[in-house]
């Protein structure tokens, strides 16, 4: 039937697109690569092991300011009026999810930088020696500045969830399970990040800490198979609307992203491969490349997943 | 006492006609690709001969808590003292959180300015002048009521007070300023 009363068009419920997801799964990956670097740092000096130069360590120093930076391109480019965000920096109302995301950025970017500074300090001295007494300084504050980039990379992979649930007529989004998912997701991403830049770039036969990740990789994807359980479960006990939208995940596009990409990239192949691949294979370069790719594939089809999914679906 | 603007359509009197849809067009300038008010002839329901449609007004609610205004990272959403849902072009950026986390769907983004738009009840041209907004004066069958519920006095508070009402999506708890009176079924009697 035609509408008598105007276009249409204004009114799709899906309003963030894919830049926004994409910029979630940037945010996720840089939180997710220095919460399990700085984790790493600190579970190898409890026992007395070493910690320079690893592997891991260096990858994500490059990870971590160089996602939350391409992400944050991303979300200015994406505004109506990119060239007036800095309106966001000056004004803050303190109940909106994205003030505090603004706040918790605006310490966390910069204290990143300070974290790749000092695990690159001789290539930065080499090329920018002015920096030599800001860098002393940092490196004997590096214990109290990991604590506050661990809690900061916290804030920011579970202020992503919350960005989405604060959302109160989207029945998929409006849950409190999405900060938890998006923060065990974003540690997979992390850990396979990690992995995949460390394997390419930095890896020699220092293969141990990489071992030392790998052992991480079973919790996070358990924790994000269970957050995923708990939030369709959870839906289908909050009422008809929320009941509906359980339809995301058994008809359309979006229950193929994922069925295929989501649980299948994301969770089933990297435990299958860690579970069942022969011990040759295990630590060959082609085999760490192919597991973390496929994970970091499967959380950046999670972030679409629920960024389009959640938003078709409204109260 | 404070007022409370609330606008009440009748959706017995309303005949879908979108004379009100044009004469907001008209009066705020609206481009022609967007819409602050739209009036969807939605139906038929119910079994024959007992048919009936229904009649949806679609427009900014005015949520005394309005999810937009909770959700704006910069405060450029705000509620204005007369209780009027409001946007601060100077202070928005464009990021599209208030047009997502609105639950009726009636922000949009307005192309000349870039800016979310929607309805104001015409606050800075009719209301100013101390006129009604420009759906209410043009409705041919009277269908809007307008005006400040907190004055018993006005025809607004009689309305709300004598007839059945409802509001939408009410589980949300976002108070919405726009009631709404269902149709009768099976006809309406003279």
């Amino acid at each position: 039937m035609n509408n008598i009363w105007g276009s249409m068009e204004q009114y799709d419920p899906v309003v963030w697109n894919w830049i926004i997801a994409v910029y979630l799964f940037m945010a996720g990956l840089s939180a997710g690569s220095m919460l399990v670097a700085i984790g790493l740092k600190w579970y190898r000096q409890s026992r007395g092991l070493p910690t320079e130069g690893l592997p891991v360590i260096k990858a994500a120093a490059v990870i971590g300011p160089v996602a939350i930076c391409l992400g944050m391109a991303l979300l200015v480019l994406d505004l109506t009026k990119p060239f007036e965000f800095y309106h966001i920096l000056l004004n803050y109302n303190l109940t909106s999810v994205m003030a505090w995301g603004v706040i918790a950025l605006l310490v966390y970017i910069p204290l990143v930088f300070v974290f790749a500074a000092l695990v690159f300090e001789k290539q930065v001295l080499h090329y920018a020696p002015w920096l030599a007494g800001v860098l002393k300084v940092c490196g004997l504050l590096e214990g109290s500045l990991n604590k506050l980039i661990f809690a900061l990379a916290l804030g920011v992979g579970v202020y992503t969830g919350f960005l989405l649930s604060a959302m109160i007529s989207y029945p998929i989004l409006n849950t409190a399970v999405l900060p938890a998912l998006f923060l065990a997701s974003a540690m997979s991403a992390g850990s396979a990040g990690n992995i995949l830049v460390a394997t390419l770039f930095f890896s020699k036969k220092e293969s141990d800490c990489i071992e030392q990740v790998h052992r991480i990789e079973y919790p996070v994807a358990f924790n994000e198979a269970l957050c995923l359980v708990l939030l369709f479960v959870g839906l289908n006990f909050s009422g008809p609307a929320a009941q509906a939208a359980t339809a995301a995940i058994t008809t359309g596009t979006w229950a193929s992203v994922f069925w295929i990409g989501v649980v299948g990239l994301g969770l089933v192949v990297p435990v299958l491969a860690s579970t069942f691949a022969p011990k040759a294979w295990r630590h060959t370069k082609g085999f760490l490349i192919t597991v973390s790719c496929s994970t970091i594939l499967g959380v950046l089809a999670l972030r679409h997943f629920v960024v389009y999914a959640g938003q078709s679906y409204i109260s | 006492m404070t007022k409370r603007y609330v606008l009440v359509h009748d959706e017995n009197k309303c005949i879908g006609c979108q004379a009100c849809n044009v004469a907001c067009r008209s009066e705020n300038n609206v481009p022609e690709s967007v819409t602050r008010l739209q009036v969807r002839i939605e139906g038929p329901y119910g079994n024959f001969p007992h048919l009936h449609f229904k009649y949806n007004r679609v427009s900014c609610e005015q949520c005394e808590n309005a999810p937009c205004v909770k959700v704006c990272p910069t405060g450029a959403a705000y509620v204005n003292d007369d209780g009027i849902v409001s946007v601060n072009e100077n202070k928005c950026v464009g990021c599209l959180y208030c047009v997502a986390a609105c639950p009726y769907k009636v922000r949009f983004i307005n192309p000349e300015t870039r800016v979310p738009d929607k309805c104001d009840f015409c606050k800075d041209s009719r209301l100013a002048r101390g006129e009604q907004p420009a759906c209410v004066s043009v409705c041919p069958t009277q269908a809007l009521t307008f005006g400040d519920a907190n004055d018993m006095t006005s025809e607004v508070r009689r309305v709300l007070d004598t007839k059945p009402n409802y509001q939408q999506k009410v589980n949300l708890g976002t108070e919405p300023r726009v009631y709404r009176i269902p149709s009768r079924r099976g006809g309406i009697k003279a």
